[in-house]
């Protein structure tokens, strides 16, 4: 009896740190063993055709950067794939006149979108979930109305600009800066502030208010952009253009360990290990000749496991 | 009063971690008293009740009651078996009436074929409240039209209604204003002369000795002692809860310093809808300028109103050097620091390490050329300070959350410290927290009085702003209704004269 009391809060213990190592290496570990099996289900076929299956992460981990911001500070983003679509509508119409206007002319219009979020969001007070749903629609609207008669095409030269070394050099570079602002500046810090307790982050100083508005500009400035490496890749739009880029990308973070509420406890890892854990996933599976009806229903139920692991069942509560 | 049991707490463990919150704890408490629990801060007394009361699982051990083991799960079967409690913090649920307030989780009672009787719910409650004398709520009302007092006061009927045997009363003083103590402590008497028991956790010795039959002491999760409070005085149990002899000063003891005139902040006009009424004060340098009242009486809006966070203030806060404050980046910009009465929402980020809370504030100052953090130099920042006001942690990476009250408020101090903030506005800093840690906070205040620096406090308990202010402005309904300066004669009575 007096020794099964001594040893009770130990194993308590152990089952609290195993958790949060289970937590901790499972997303890298996860990516490993999905990119053996599939190397192996597939006879290799894989690593054969890696630049191909590279080719689908680069649209997605850049613009799950911007929502791994404003997840961190607890909120979600579901616009993205109609940002992507308008954005890419945009980089079309500008290639036109420059391959640099129509750059800026993504950003600019991913921007302003994420303005729109941000407005009534911060200043009308509306959660985020419902804003950026309506927006969604909004926007995947107007999508639908630009391209009733026929896909919007690019410029003819974009086509050159597809290659791996200018996608891979661009995504590289957003996401070091990325990393820099958001693990060296008070921009960083600031944002896990707000996500692990909005209030007091107020208090300590943080102007909450002005941050989250930029943040949503912000990410869909980086959506803008990544509209331009998507537009060189498939070269136009068609109504679906972008569609379930949100989805995507919030299954990549969770995917990758984020905790869905945000707060001190994400780490910039999880935008890339979980991009490269979805698109190695998604592909592997189609290489296996999955139907698309199938593998949503496979992805789904991997979604779902993962949620329940990674939720941060404390701090759900802070949704915003 | 009898010596029968009521309830045998036999060799109770809890851990957290590698914290040890209880530690073979045993006592027993008798029917048809008060039984005082006290220790300090991080000690366990909520960890124990909490498991009492079903809101934590035991490790091992066990609570017998009336000679039966009982092991609630949640607290509506904890309500169950005779036990329940009244909680620090607000326990009532907003969007609720005030009668399913009451009746949560035992809405059983009032269902019928699977359809509740809302307005025999009502009934009930009113039946209550009446006899209760709580005349002016109303049970069918939500529960967010009424302020935290009259919520407690509902809390007090969610938990006595149905006679149960063990009422736990944790740390509930401390919020209430003069009245709703004694209202709290009429219906401790009563559920003693019904022979139930109470178990009263609380940190001010005075009202323990007063208000308790039997004390029992934990310190660091260990049992010490169980003694009745008319074999004891106030001196014996601080000596028994810290584990050594206090001595030394609780407050300060000068008198008669001349308090600069040089006036490093000064308010003038400020009104807060609802809340403040054309306040003027002048904050010199050197000071330890209090505010009382009661706890509705405008008071602790004045904090949030110099440090900028008041919603839509009128009037004017401006500083020495002319500048106006009017949000919370330009007063912290211009060293002036703040601790809320709300500690968990509006002091520490609680689900973020020490390291960052400390840091948040100072982040600017820390950054180098580049504005770039480095996590060695903001580790060193923290520590620094935490060390300082000895922050009992593991280290700075520990998550806020972990920490018990008085340790937060210690990780709020450090980073006020860290900032080098001339101008302090502590909203009741020794709330909820035991002597130790308060001796350390009056200690450093006097310190900081000593070093120039200027400093507001906002306080409900009268004692500590007489034994550490140098003046005393009392506020009731919004306005200034008096202020006293600091002298030896000034007692309770007089400011008690200004707030009623």
């Amino acid at each position: 009896m007096e020794k099964v009391k001594a040893i009770a809060p130990l194993g308590g213990m152990k089952k609290e740190n195993m958790m949060s190592m289970i937590r901790a290496i499972l997303p890298v570990v996860g990516l490993v063993l999905v990119f053996l099996l599939f190397n192996t289900l597939t006879a290799g076929r894989m690593t054969m055709n890696m630049s191909l299956v590279l080719s689908q992460v680069y649209v997605i981990m850049i613009s799950a950067m911007g929502v791994f911001f404003i997840m961190t500070m607890g909120g979600l983003d579901f616009s993205q794939g109609s940002i992507l679509g308008i954005s890419s509508i945009v980089v079309c119409y500008l290639s036109q006149y420059g391959v640099v206007i129509a750059i800026l002319g993504g950003i600019a219009a991913g921007a302003i979108i994420g303005m729109i979020n941000a407005y009534f969001y911060v200043y009308r007070k509306i959660k985020s979930f419902i804003v950026t749903i309506c927006t969604m629609f909004l926007f995947r609207g107007f999508i639908k109305y630009l391209t009733t008669n026929a896909p919007v095409s690019g410029s003819a030269t974009l086509i050159n600009y597809d290659s791996t070394a200018l996608k891979l050099t661009c995504t590289i570079i957003i996401l070091v800066c990325g990393f820099v602002a958001f693990r060296y500046t008070r921009f960083g810090t600031g944002l896990r502030a707000i996500g692990a307790g909005e209030k007091a982050a107020m208090f300590a100083g943080i102007r909450t208010d002005r941050m989250k508005f930029w943040v949503y500009v912000l990410s869909g400035a980086i959506t803008g952009f990544a509209a331009f490496i998507n537009v060189i890749k498939v070269g136009s739009v068609t109504s679906s253009g972008g569609n379930q880029l949100e989805t995507q990308i919030l299954i990549a973070l969770v995917l990758g360990g984020m905790p869905i509420s945000g707060g001190a406890k994400v780490r910039f890892e999880n935008i890339i290990v979980g991009s490269l854990l979805y698109i190695v996933l998604n592909s592997g599976l189609t290489m296996m000749g999955f139907s698309t009806q199938m593998l949503q229903l496979i992805e789904g139920v991997v979604f779902l496991v993962f949620v329940a692991i990674f939720a941060d069942r404390e701090s759900l509560s802070v949704i915003k | 009063m009898s010596d029968d049991i009521r309830l045998e707490v036999k060799h109770l463990c809890k851990s957290f971690g590698i914290t040890k919150a209880v530690n073979d704890v045993s006592f027993n408490v008798r029917k048809g008293t008060i039984h005082a629990l006290i220790g300090e801060n991080g000690s366990g007394k909520s960890t124990l009740t909490n498991m009492l009361t079903g809101i934590y699982s035991i490790d091992s051990g066990e609570f017998i009651l009336d000679g039966k083991k009982i092991h609630p799960k949640n607290q509506v079967e904890a309500n169950n078996e005779g036990v329940s409690i009244i909680v620090q913090e607000l326990g009532t649920l907003s969007g609720l009436t005030v009668a399913e307030n009451i009746f949560l989780g035992h809405e059983d009672m009032f269902v019928k074929a699977g359809i509740k009787n809302t307005a025999a719910m009502n009934r009930k409650a009113t039946e209550l409240l009446k006899k209760y004398g709580f005349d002016n709520i109303k049970a069918n009302k939500m529960v967010d039209e009424y302020n935290f007092e009259d919520r407690k006061l509902v809390e007090i009927i969610k938990a006595t209604y149905f006679h149960p045997k063990v009422v736990v009363i944790d740390e509930t003083t401390t919020a209430l204003s003069q009245e709703g103590r004694e209202e709290l402590y009429k219906h401790m008497y009563r559920i003693r002369e019904e022979g139930g028991s109470v178990i009263f956790i609380s940190h001010d010795l005075q009202e323990v000795l007063e208000m308790s039959d039997d004390i029992t002491i934990l310190r660091d999760g260990q049992y010490i002692d169980t003694i009745r409070a008319c074999d004891v005085v106030e001196e014996q149990l601080k000596t028994l809860m810290v584990g050594r002899e206090v001595t030394g000063a609780y407050y300060r003891n000068d008198y008669g310093d001349k308090i600069s005139d040089e006036v490093v902040l000064s308010v003038k006009d400020v009104t807060v809808p609802g809340e403040l009424k054309n306040i003027n004060f002048e904050l010199h340098k050197g000071e330890i300028l209090g505010f009382g009242g009661l706890s509705e009486s405008g008071m602790h809006e004045i904090g949030k109103a110099v440090f900028g966070a008041s919603y839509d203030r009128e009037g004017e806060v401006r500083l020495e050097d002319g500048t106006t404050i009017n949000d919370i980046p330009t007063a912290i910009k211009h060293s002036i620091a703040y601790t809320s009465k709300d500690r968990d929402n509006e002091s520490v980020v609680m689900n973020m390490s020490i390291r960052d809370n400390i840091c948040l504030p100072s982040l600017n100052m820390l950054g180098n050329k580049l504005h770039l953090q480095s996590d060695r130099r903001n580790k060193k920042f923290a520590n620094k300070f935490a060390k300082d006001i000895s922050v009992k942690m593991v280290n700075t990476d520990q998550f806020v959350s972990q920490l018990s009250g008085g340790n937060k408020q210690k990780v709020v101090l450090a980073r006020w410290i860290g900032k080098d903030s001339d101008i302090v506005v502590l909203d009741s800093p020794t709330r909820g927290i035991d002597i130790k840690v308060k001796q350390d906070i009056y200690q450093l205040m006097d310190q900081m009085r000593k070093n120039g620096k200027s400093i507001i406090m906002i306080s409900e308990e009268l004692m500590e702003l007489i034994g550490m202010c140098d003046r005393i402005i009392i506020m009731k309904d919004g306005k200034i209704s008096g202020q006293i300066n600091r002298s030896e004669e000034v007692n309770e009575h007089s400011l008690i004269e200004m707030m009623v």
